[in-house]
C-alpha cells in the first residue's frame, strides 16, 4: 500500500512535536504515513500523547475537543489537512455554533451533556 | 442612588435621586431603558435631542470579581438605532462608588468652537457627588496617547477619564469612547457605534470622574451578595479558559485566530475567503512567543480594570522590547490583519495603537481599510498603506473622512458591492457561511452586526437544552434568541461578558451571578427571572428600533453570502428568512 503525506499544523506548546526554524508559535511538518493510517497513528509518528492536544481539526472540520476525543479511529487521506492545538486553546460555543465537525465528532456532540452546548467539556 | 444629567446646551447639571422605576436597572438594562425612554427614536444621532448615557453595572464597584464594565448607551450615528456599547475600565468603578446609576448628556452647544470637560467629585457636605465644567478645548486635535499624560498631569493621577477622539471631533460614525486602563492608557474603548461621535457631538471632551471619599456601592443583603461572589470567583478560578494562566490569560483572544483559520471561519480579504495563509504569524501564540523572544521572558496577560480574574489583555513588543500596542484583541489582529491579507504583527500592533490614538473602532476600521482595498485604493496585504489610511482619518483628510463614516458609507462612496454590514454596521471575525449560528446573531441583533450579542449561557435554565435540534436552523434561531436575553442580562450586571466562559459550564457560576444582583439590590430574582429581564431589555430596543425604521427586513446578513460560496468549504449562508425572523418574532 502507498504512502499518504499529512499536512500537519501544531499550534502553541505543541511546535515542539514538529516546529522548524522560523516558526514562531506554530510547526507545520508534512508527515509520510501509511495508507489507511489513522489519527491515532499520526500522533504515534509525532511521538504526541493524546492528552496533550486539545481543539483538533482535520481539513477544517472539527474531531476533537478538550475531553472529547472520539477522532482517533478516524481514517486520514493523503493531503489532509490536521491541526492540533494545546490545551490553552479555546473555542467559545457561540463562535463554533453550526461548524463543519467529523462525522465521529457530530456523534459525540450530539450524545454529550446538552447536546453539546459547553465551552469546555473535561470531566 | 443618583442620576447626574448634564446638560451641554447651557452647560448646567442636576443631580437627582434616581428614579424609582429605574432603581434596579444598571449597565445596559439602564442605557437602552432610557434612551428608550428619552430620545425621539427619529431624531438625528448627532443632533442636540440624542442622550449620552454612562451607567454602571448592578455590582460593578463591589467585590464582585471580573466587574468594572460601564455601559455606554445612545442611538447610534453608524446603525441610526438604539446602542449599548460596554468597556471595562477603573472608571466604571469609580462611577458606582459615587452611587451614581446613571450619567445622562443632554442638548449640544451651538457654539461647536470650544470644547468642555466635566470633572465628577464626591461632595461630603452635600453627600452627593457633583460636577464642575473646564474648557477643554486645548486638547482636541491630538493624539490620545498624548493627551491622557497631559490630563493626568493637570487633574492628578488619582482621575479616571472617559472621552473621544480625533473621529469622535469629526462626528465620525466610526468613533468610539475611550477610556483609561489600569495603566492610564487611552485603551478601554466602548467602541461600536460611533458612540464617541454622539459625545463630540456635544463637545464634552472628557469626563472626569475623582472618587475621593465616595461612600461606596450599597449593599442589601451583605452575606448573600458574599455567598454569590465566591461562587462566582470559585468558577472563574477554576474553569480552563478564564483561570490563571489559562486560555485568556495566556495567549488572550488573539488565541482565535488560529482556530477560526483552521475552521475555515476567518474572513480573509473582504470576506473573500475563510483561512488566512498568515494566520499562524499573527495569531495569539505567535503573540505570545514572539513576546517571550523578543522580552527574554514568558509574558502573561494583564487586567484592564480592577478586580479581573481572567486579565486577558495583551501587549506586543517590538524587537527592541518597547511596547507597540495594548491590547491586540482577536478582532482587532484580524480586521487590520487578515481581513486586509497583512501578516506583519508590528504593523498590525501599530494599526491597533493608531485606532486607540485616534479613537476609531477597530473592526470598523478594519473592515473599511479592506473595502477600500477591494475598490483599489491601496492593495490587499499593504500594511504601509493601511497605516497612512488610519492616519488620513485621524487628520480627517478627505479620504480619512469617507473612512470615517465606516463600512457601509466608504463601501457606497467607493462603488464596492462586497461590503459586510448588517444594520450598517461591520462584522466582526467570524464568517456567518462557516458558522451559522453566529450569522444569525449578527442579522438579527438589535445593535447591528455584533459578536458579542448572543454569549452561550446556561441552556439547561434557559429552557432550549433537548428541545430542538440545535444544528437546524429552527434550533439555531432558537438558540440565538435564548443566547442574546442572557447577554442582555449579564451586559447589565457589570460583568465582563468573558464570564459566560466559566458559568456556562459551572452551574454554580450562574448563580453566583444571580446572587450577587440580588445581594446588591435586595432582590429577590430566579434564574428565569433573570431571563425575563434580559428579553425585556431586547424588547425596549428592538421597539426603539422598529420606531426608527429599522425593522425585520433589516435582520439579513449581505446579499453576497447567501450566494457566493466561501472557501474552504465552500459554503452560502443559507439560513431561511423565517428562521430570522422567529428570532424576535418569538420572543
Amino acid at each position: 500500500m502507498s504512502d499518504i503525506v499529512v499536512d500537519t499544523w501544531l499550534y502553541g506548546e505543541l511546535a515542539r512535536y514538529g516546529g522548524q526554524a522560523g516558526q514562531v508559535g506554530y510547526g507545520n511538518v508534512q508527515i509520510h504515513l501509511k495508507a489507511g493510517a489513522t489519527l491515532a497513528d499520526l500522533l504515534a509518528n509525532l511521538s504526541m500523547p493524546t492528552e496533550v492536544r486539545g481543539i483538533t481539526f482535520i481539513n477544517g472540520q472539527l474531531s476533537a475537543m478538550p475531553g472529547l476525543q472520539p477522532d482517533l479511529v478516524h481514517v486520514l487521506h493523503d493531503l489532509d489537512r490536521v491541526a492540533f492545538f494545546d490545551p490553552h486553546s479555546m473555542w467559545p460555543f457561540q463562535y463554533r455554533h453550526g461548524v463543519a465537525m467529523v462525522g465521529e465528532m457530530a456523534d459525540a456532540m450530539v450524545a454529550s451533556k446538552d447536546q453539546g452546548l459547553h465551552h469546555t467539556y473535561n470531566k | 442612588m443618583w442620576f447626574i444629567r448634564i446638560n451641554m446646551s447651557d452647560r448646567t447639571y442636576r443631580v437627582e435621586p434616581a428614579p424609582e422605576t429605574y432603581k434596579n436597572f444598571g449597565g445596559r438594562g439602564m442605557t437602552s431603558s432610557v434612551v428608550a425612554d428619552e430620545v425621539p427614536p427619529l431624531s438625528h444621532p448627532l443632533g442636540p435631542n440624542n442622550k449620552l448615557v454612562f451607567s454602571p453595572g448592578i455590582v460593578t464597584g463591589t467585590a464582585a470579581p471580573t466587574s468594572a464594565r460601564v455601559s455606554v448607551g445612545g442611538k447610534s450615528p453608524l446603525t441610526g438605532g438604539i446602542k449599548e456599547a460596554n468597556a471595562g475600565t477603573s472608571w466604571a468603578r469609580d462611577l458606582a462608588v459615587m452611587q451614581v446609576k446613571a450619567l445622562v448628556v443632554e442638548g449640544q452647544p451651538k457654539d461647536q468652537s470650544k470644547s468642555w470637560g466635566v470633572k465628577v467629585t464626591w461632595d461630603a457636605a452635600a453627600g452627593k457627588p457633583k460636577v464642575e465644567f473646564f474648557d477643554a478645548t486645548q486638547f482636541e486635535d491630538q493624539d490620545l496617547y498624548q493627551v491622557f499624560p497631559q490630563v493626568y498631569k493637570q487633574f492628578g493621577d488619582q482621575i479616571s477619564i472617559a472621552g473621544y477622539g480625533n473621529a469622535g471631533q469629526r462626528n465620525y460614525a466610526n468613533s468610539g469612547v475611550v477610556f483609561n486602563d489600569e495603566s492610564k492608557r487611552p485603551s478601554r474603548y466602548a467602541g461600536r457605534g460611533g458612540l464617541g461621535a454622539v459625545m463630540g457631538s456635544k463637545r464634552l471632551k472628557f469626563i472626569l470622574i475623582d472618587d475621593k471619599g465616595a461612600p461606596g456601592v450599597p449593599v442589601a443583603d451583605k452575606a448573600l451578595f458574599e455567598q454569590g461572589r465566591k461562587k462566582m470567583t470559585d468558577a472563574l478560578m477554576k474553569h480552563d479558559i478564564t483561570k490563571p494562566k489559562g486560555a485568556l490569560n495566556s495567549y488572550g483572544t488573539a488565541v482565535l485566530i488560529n482556530i477560526m483559520n483552521e475552521a475555515g471561519g476567518l474572513p480573509t480579504r473582504n470576506f473573500t475567503a475563510g483561512r488566512f495563509e498568515g494566520a499562524a504569524k499573527i495569531a495569539g501564540e505567535a503573540i505570545f512567543e514572539g513576546n517571550k523572544q523578543r522580552l527574554g521572558k514568558e509574558l502573561y496577560n494583564h487586567a484592564c480594570s480592577p478586580g479581573c480574574i481572567i486579565q486577558c489583555s495583551n501587549t506586543w513588543h517590538a524587537a527592541d522590547g518597547k511596547e507597540i500596542a495594548s491590547c491586540v484583541e482577536y478582532e482587532s489582529d484580524w480586521a487590520l490583519g487578515a481581513n486586509c491579507g497583512i501578516d506583519n504583527l508590528d504593523d498590525i500592533a501599530e494599526m491597533v495603537r493608531l485606532c486607540n490614538a485616534y479613537g476609531l473602532d477597530t473592526i470598523e476600521a478594519g473592515a473599511t481599510i479592506a473595502v477600500a482595498m477591494q475598490a483599489g485604493v491601496i492593495p490587499f496585504g499593504d500594511s504601509k498603506g493601511a497605516i497612512n489610511l488610519l492616519h488620513e482619518m485621524g487628520k480627517g483628510t478627505p479620504m480619512g473622512r469617507i473612512l470615517g463614516s465606516g463600512t457601509a458609507t466608504a463601501g457606497k462612496v467607493l462603488g464596492v458591492t462586497h461590503v459586510p454590514t448588517v444594520k450598517g454596521q461591520a462584522m466582526p471575525a467570524y464568517e456567518p457561511r462557516a458558522v451559522k449560528g453566529i450569522g444569525i446573531t449578527y442579522a438579527t441583533t438589535t445593535m447591528g452586526a455584533d459578536h458579542t450579542a448572543g454569549y452561550t449561557i446556561a441552556p439547561e435554565i434557559l429552557g432550549v437544552s433537548g428541545k430542538q435540534d440545535p444544528l437546524s436552523p429552527e434550533g439555531k434561531a432558537a438558540l440565538s434568541r435564548a443566547f442574546q436575553a442572557t447577554t442582555a442580562f449579564v451586559d447589565s450586571s457589570g460583568h465582563c461578558l468573558f464570564i459566560a466562559f466559566a458559568i456556562l459550564d459551572i452551574a454554580s457560576g450562574f448563580e453566583g451571578m444571580v446572587e450577587e444582583a440580588n445581594g446588591v439590590l435586595g432582590t429577590h430574582w430566579s434564574n428565569d427571572d433573570v431571563v425575563a429581564l434580559g428579553a425585556s431589555i431586547l424588547k425596549k430596543e428592538r421597539a426603539f428600533n422598529e420606531a426608527a425604521g429599522i425593522g425585520k427586513a433589516a435582520d439579513r446578513v449581505p446579499e453576497f453570502m447567501k450566494t457566493e460560496p466561501l472557501p474552504p468549504h465552500n459554503q452560502v449562508f443559507d439560513v431561511p428568512d423565517s428562521a430570522l425572523d422567529s428570532v424576535f418574532g418569538e420572543l
